[in-house]
């Protein structure tokens, strides 16, 4: 479980000089994502979605506000955090010169398993995210599908009751999306707490039961769809979306 | 434990890079020696003069001058017959030299004058010139004699005529030659160990971050610190790899064409080559934690490869700076990393002893700067800049 409760962070502008403003990169994020449920942050590029992802990871320290993955302070009990966090970023970032497995197997020392316990657990994987054709095969060749499932892969290796995804489909293509999608779908199912972030409507639309609005640096909005849709008076995500965070007056 | 998983890791994925491999292996380790000492030994034997050596001489009309020939003879010169056209013979270099010795020079000897020879020589030659050298060096001592003979003769002491007695004494064990290889072998291993380790550090660090996976690796539970360690042990294992197969190349060369400076006082044979190892180990942990905390440091690997390409010079600083300055290792010089050992590894090469305190502090000040430079890499690795 996630609650993020007053979130700021700001960067220095690159290559600015010292008195200059710092760039206000997220402004004030509070929400809460439960377990057993997919929870999806949604907004445009730039609203913040990944800082938030990255001060949650425990990548970045946030300059206010605190938040707790089950309970734990993202600031202080930092270890702690990250055995119960699994984080897929923007990014697949997985490294070319080794195989899939190789990838995953390394995430998975690094987490702590023995070797043996941590082949049992890739071929589980490999077998569930259905890898299984290019497993054993160096990652530079692999398309964007197969380098996303590594990537989730990777995360997913050490059980994590937390999991994060930024952007997870981007660049997929429809099958990639469906089959990504029923994944995630599964994951919350079996009690995870998923928070996933995305600029697609259909996407949240389709997969969240819980929307954060977000544009620029604040939560315009909390709720479950049906709850958007009802507090906005709209039909659709889109236009809703457009009068949570009052883009279109 | 983790950092070693790392370091493995790292050690794995680089091999199958054909560049760091390279580097690694083959540009430090068997290029620059090849090189270097290839050339220097080249070179050595060409300019050195072996007097013992039995050669032939080629004479143009020897029986003209039958005592000369009976002296070059005692000093390992096989005389043969000179080619027809001595000058073509020459230039094309079917023999290195011809000796030919005038029709007046009988006469010349037995009147008392100056008796006429002419070396014919291709000066542009290396093998020819060296001949010549050697053959003009007999021909000295012979004159010498020849003309001590005739004063004698002539009822004066031929002490009379040498105003100067000067003799040089020549202190160090070895001469120039021998100074240069000396000053060359730490040039060879700081060279090869900075190659050996260049691209592993700068995949590690920058080229991590550039392909994106440095961020999902800094969420696993495990210390940032591990993770620079691991680094750092891997490119450890790729400098100290490298080191050592320069050690072996270097060995190996020498043993193959070996050469003897100033009474063979001075050898690259396996004692020297060991110790030259060990004085220089302290910095195989040095220039992997610079290379590790300077490519940290940088943006991307295009960045990374411009700073440590300027730390290129490095390695050649102190080889240079001894060349022009001489520095005459004490407490504070040997204190200094690179600089310690180069001096260090001189003496030693050159057969010199080292007093215990200049190990010690060489090893001290090295180790101190490793430490300063693998704290600086964790703080960097600290700082959220380090995720770009």
């Amino acid at each position: 479980m996630i609650v993020a409760d007053a979130l700021h962070k700001k960067f220095a502008r690159p290559g600015a000089r010292r008195k200059e403003a710092p760039l206000i990169a997220v402004e004030s994020v509070s929400f809460s994502a439960q377990d057993g449920a997919v929870t999806g942050l949604l907004g445009p590029n730039g609203a913040g979605k990944s800082t938030t992802l990255r001060m949650l990871a425990t990548l970045i320290a946030p300059d206010g506000g605190r938040a707790e993955i089950d309970g734990l302070d993202v600031n202080r009990d930092v270890l702690a955090v990250r055995r119960r966090i699994g984080f897929m970023p923007h990014d697949a970032g997985i490294y070319p010169r080794l195989s899939a497995r190789e990838n995953i197997h390394y995430y998975a020392r690094l987490c702590g398993l023995d070797g043996r316990t941590a082949r049992a657990r890739v071929g589980e994987l490999v077998e569930r995210l259905g890898m299984d054709g290019f497993a054993d095969r160096r990652a530079a060749g692999f398309s964007q599908g197969q380098r996303t499932k590594v990537a989730l892969a990777r995360a997913l290796v050490h059980r994590p009751g937390t999991i994060m995804l930024d952007e997870p489909t981007n660049g997929l293509d429809v099958m990639a999306t469906r089959s990504l999608r029923k994944i995630i779908r599964d994951l919350a199912d079996e009690g995870h707490c998923i928070l996933f972030s995305s600029h697609v409507m259909q996407e949240v639309s389709a997969l969240c039961d819980t929307i954060a609005i977000i544009a620029d640096g604040r939560v315009a909005m909390v709720d479950s769809l049906q709850g958007i849709l009802e507090r906005t008076g709209e039909s659709d995500l889109e236009d809703a979306f457009v009068r949570a965070t009052g883009a279109g007056s | 434990m983790s950092s070693l998983l790392v370091a493995a890791k790292e050690i794995v994925d680089n091999i199958r890079d054909r560049q760091t491999l390279f580097y690694a292996l083959l540009f430090g380790p068997i290029l620059l020696p090849l090189l270097l000492g290839g050339s220097l030994v080249a070179s050595f034997k060409q300019v050195s003069i072996d007097f013992d050596e039995v050669t032939d001489l080629a004479v143009d009309s020897a029986e003209r001058a039958p005592n000369l020939m009976a002296f070059l003879r005692t000093y390992n010169i096989d005389i043969t017959e000179a080619p027809g056209d001595i000058q073509k013979a020459v230039r094309q270099g079917e023999v290195p030299v011809v000796l030919s010795i005038a029709e007046s020079y009988g006469d010349a000897l037995r009147d008392g004058r100056p008796a006429p020879l002419t070396v014919h020589v291709d000066e542009s030659e290396k093998s020819s010139s060296k001949a010549a050298r050697r053959i003009s060096a007999l021909l000295d001592v012979h004159e010498r004699t020849l003309g001590a003979l005739r004063l004698q003769h002539r009822g004066i002491d031929p002490a009379l005529f040498d105003g100067l007695d000067v003799t040089t004494n020549d202190v160090s064990s070895d001469g120039a030659g021998g100074q240069l290889l000396a000053s060359l072998l730490p040039f060879m291993f700081i060279m090869s160990m900075v190659m050996g380790g260049f691209y592993l550090a700068i995949d590690t660090t920058a080229g991590e971050r550039e392909r994106r996976s440095l961020e999902p690796l800094l969420t696993l539970p495990l210390p940032r610190v591990q993770v620079v360690f691991g680094k750092f042990l891997a490119t450890l294992s790729f400098v100290t790899l490298s080191a050592l197969l320069t050690a072996l190349s270097i060995w190996a060369l020498f043993s193959l064409f070996p050469i003897e400076l100033m009474g063979g006082q001075v050898r690259f044979d396996g004692a020297t080559i060991g110790r030259a190892v060990s004085l220089a180990s302290p910095l195989a942990p040095f220039i992997s934690a610079l290379l590790i905390a300077i490519a940290a440091w940088t943006r991307s690997t295009k960045e990374a490869q411009t700073y440590l390409g300027l730390m290129m010079v490095l390695p050649m600083a102190p080889f240079f700076v001894l060349q022009f300055l001489s520095i005459s290792p004490s407490w504070s010089s040997v204190s200094v990393p690179m600089l310690g050992q180069y001096l260090l590894l001189e003496q030693s090469t050159l057969g010199e002893a080292i007093p215990r305190m200049h190990i010690l502090l060489s090893v001290a000040g090295t180790a101190f700067a490793t430490g300063l430079l693998l704290w600086l890499a964790c703080r960097l690795y600290a700082e959220e800049r380090v995720l770009g």
